[in-house]
């Protein structure tokens, strides 16, 4: 892929996750970055590893987890800042995706808000800090870590 | 002190195990749920095998903002030694993945760029 494809694609992207009222549909991205929409397609999956569809639906669900977790936005509220139109389609979607409707999932999020203004625990990436929460013989024996799913 | 494990933010780490391991040909290490998330890393067959790589999630909105200006530069996150370059760059293009350009000669390496589809760019290179 040369410079200037890549570079097309990369804007492309940062397109495709805007979501309300910036948000675009993927034929206009396409003709933006100048490819035709089979070929969009496909070099997107092949360079960002999920269709420019994959990567809005991506996007919408950790806004979503976000503003619910800020706890200021009844679930229609974010379904429509989402950009997502059917409270129906949102909601089972939602589920589906993260194993909790939205208002349950926005209710635990709430419950475990320690510090005003930080984000929720949860909603913070496991990156090496997920090693502080191994059990104390993970090192010795990583087998036999419990299994949890809080969400 | 030594280092022992490194890591690299993945965006989906089902995806990033697929790729890390049946693409690039690496082995899965440890694998433990931590909730959402999954304690995830992966060690070279061509050793050490206690020299691990952690895929790691980038759930973090800030991780996911340097993740992809980074890749947007084009500058990669991670770089892995190859005995053949050129013997590389064939077969991973072979099996889809996408370079940035040639392999090409920077001083005293061969580097040739490709996306890791989690949202990373990776450099491999040769030394000369």
């Amino acid at each position: 892929m040369d410079h200037s494809e890549f570079a097309r694609l990369c804007r492309a992207r940062r397109r495709m996750a805007e979501l309300g009222e910036e948000a675009r549909p993927l034929g206009e991205i396409a003709r933006e970055a100048g490819i035709s929409r089979f070929h969009f397609i496909r070099q997107f999956d092949a360079l960002f590893g999920m269709t420019p569809h994959q990567l809005r639906m991506r996007e919408r669900l950790e806004k979503a987890k976000l503003l619910l977790a800020a706890g200021e936005q009844s679930v229609t509220e974010v379904c429509m800042e989402v950009g997502m139109s059917s409270m129906g389609s949102f909601s089972d979607w939602f589920q589906r995706e993260v194993g909790a409707a939205p208002s349950e999932y926005k209710r635990r999020a709430r419950a475990m808000i320690v510090v005003p203004g930080m984000l929720p625990e949860p909603l913070f990436p496991g990156c090496l800090s997920l090693m502080g929460r191994l059990p104390a013989n993970a090192f010795r024996n990583f087998e036999e870590a419990p299994r949890s799913r809080p969400f | 002190m030594r280092i022992k494990l490194t890591s690299i933010m993945v965006d989906d780490q089902t995806k990033a195990l697929k790729f890390y391991t049946e693409v690039l040909g690496f082995k899965k290490k440890h694998e433990i749920p931590m909730g959402e998330f999954r304690w995830l890393t992966v060690t070279s067959p061509e050793g050490p095998d206690d020299l691990e790589l952690s895929l790691e999630p980038n759930a973090n909105p800030a991780g996911k903002a340097f993740q992809e200006a980074m890749f947007a530069q084009g500058i990669p996150l991670a770089a892995f030694e190859v005995a053949e370059i050129q013997k590389e760059f064939a077969r991973l293009k072979g099996s889809g993945v996408v370079f940035k350009g040639e392999p090409m000669k920077m001083g005293p390496v061969w580097i040739a760029i490709c996306s890791d589809t989690c949202g990373n760019l990776i450099q491999l290179y040769q030394s000369v």
